[in-house]
């Protein structure tokens, strides 16, 4: 068995115990009720995003460092992941935010952050489909994707303090504070799980890429 | 506190229809690169 | 020959061209007026809502100025086939880079004034009194605007789909921009002084730096073949 799909089993698993743990182990919320058990797809996709747009700025610096085609099929395959998982993380909070805030959207910092981080990485794969020449689509999407995580924490400034000037009061995070103990285990197994399923996808999309190059 | 039900199974729902996708996707695509001729030969 | 020469020279050959030809230039003063039209009409007649969105309407004009202009910076490289050239001058490339910016913050700076000006006259707005201050914002903002935005240029020239690919790459990133800038032109606009918008002058001054020094480290890789 590769360990490709020793991952994948590992991350169904993973996902399973998640399951149960956010349905059977961790209790009904006292404040939000039902609708926190969201939480445990929410923060483990934006966690899993971070993670898979770090890789994207390894890989991109790493491409243009070495011209190693394996760096650029690592940053073109975490951005595409970063994309799914970015994409997933807004979903989810909007419907969260619905029932718990009366609002599908609001254009609070957190979200509005991931909103932009989400255009700049879909502009990221955008510019990878339009480049058919290896070593150009590198290259190009290497200085996008160093760019596009340089420009993260700029983003994450200039939204909160714009934030600030129309909205003063405190919004309601995702996570009730303080944390239930069994609630921070129900996040800390989806959490794995999700890193688990990322792994997994990120060694199929690599492997992908490499075969593609081969032809 | 209403038991809104509706909005989790909404997410999770979506959720797997998503990551189950990608999956299917991936499987597509790995299925369509093993199915090209390999005489194709390594790039250098 | 020396780095801050040779940029001087892309800079000078721009101008040139640009000065026998006028076209470009032309073209985008004329589309302002036309943006001038395009905001009134599409906010109406209220002045009350228009002098409110004003800051807004200021950056937007000269983002969607700025999306024209920038976006060709490299064209007469590219029909002219002196890509090449460009690619085979000797010495860092970054200085081709420093050349093309400069050129760009000038235009920009020209498309500025001209819509500052006419916002002022046709939505009789007082924009002169907060002039200097506002002046040291729009530069700053428009330093950021062009750094990312030449680099991206460069990037796109010989890309499919290039008109549409340098928007949906350049937004993104200039959301900060954007944000910072309206936020303190409408702080200027409504009489408050310098001190007031510190933090997002201080903001714009750190993202420019990071735009110039990644477009100064990177561009030699953008102009490979």
């Amino acid at each position: 068995m590769t360990i490709t799909r020793i991952l994948g089993w590992l991350a169904a698993i993973g996902l399973i115990a998640g399951l149960a743990a956010g349905f059977g182990y961790a209790p009904r919320e006292a404040i939000q009720g039902n609708v926190q058990r969201i939480m445990y797809l929410h923060v483990p996709s934006v966690l899993t995003s971070y993670l898979a747009f770090g890789l994207v700025l390894i890989g991109s610096i790493a491409y243009l460092a070495t011209r190693r085609a394996g760096w650029d099929r690592l940053a073109g395959a975490a951005g595409e992941l970063g994309v799914l998982f970015t994409g997933l993380t807004i979903v989810t909070g909007s419907i969260w935010g619905k029932p718990t805030w009366g609002t599908w959207w609001t254009w609070d910092a957190r979200l509005t952050s991931t909103a932009v981080l989400f255009c700049v990485y879909v502009g990221y794969l955008l510019l990878r489909s339009l480049i058919e020449d290896p070593d150009a689509r590198g290259r190009y999407a290497a200085v996008v994707g160093v760019l596009g995580a340089v420009n993260i924490p700029i983003v994450h400034f200039s939204v909160k303090w714009w934030r600030a000037l129309h909205q003063p009061s405190t919004i309601l995070g995702p996570e009730p504070s303080p944390i239930d103990p069994a609630i921070g285990l129900a996040l800390f197994v989806n959490w794995i799980a999700f890193t688990l399923l990322f792994v997994y996808f990120l060694s199929r999309r690599m492997e992908i890429a490499r075969r593609e190059e081969q032809m | 506190m209403p038991a809104n039900w509706g909005y989790v199974i909404a997410a999770y729902g979506i959720a797997a229809v998503a990551l189950f996708g990608y999956w299917r996707h991936l499987a597509r695509r790995a299925r369509a690169v093993a199915a090209r001729p390999a005489a194709k030969g390594r790039r250098a | 020959m020396s780095y801050a020469r040779r940029a001087w020279i892309i800079l000078w050959k721009d101008f040139l061209v640009e000065r026998r030809s006028k076209e470009q230039l032309n073209a985008l003063l004329f589309f302002c007026l036309l943006l001038l039209f395009l905001f009134q009409f599409a906010l109406g007649p209220d002045r009350e809502r228009l002098a409110a969105a004003l800051p807004g309407l200021l950056w937007l004009g000269f983002i969607l100025a700025g999306l024209l202009g920038l976006g060709r910076s490299f064209l007469a490289e590219r029909e002219n086939d002196c890509w090449e050239g460009l690619r085979l001058s000797p010495g860092d490339k970054s200085a081709i880079y420093v050349g093309k910016l400069a050129g760009n913050c000038v235009l920009m700076a020209v498309v500025e004034i001209i819509l500052v000006v006419l916002f002022g006259v046709f939505y009789d707005v007082d924009l002169w009194t907060p002039a200097a201050p506002l002046a040291l914002v729009l530069a700053i903002g428009t330093v950021g605007l062009a750094a990312v935005g030449t680099l991206f240029a460069a990037m796109t020239t010989h890309v499919r789909a290039r008109e549409l690919l340098f928007p949906v790459l350049l937004l993104p990133v200039q959301v900060p921009v954007l944000l910072a800038t309206v936020s303190a032109t409408q702080a200027l606009l409504l009489g408050q002084p310098l001190a007031d918008v510190a933090h997002w002058l201080k903001l714009l001054v750190g993202a420019d730096l990071v735009y110039v020094t990644i477009g100064l480290l990177t561009f030699e890789f953008v102009l490979e073949a």
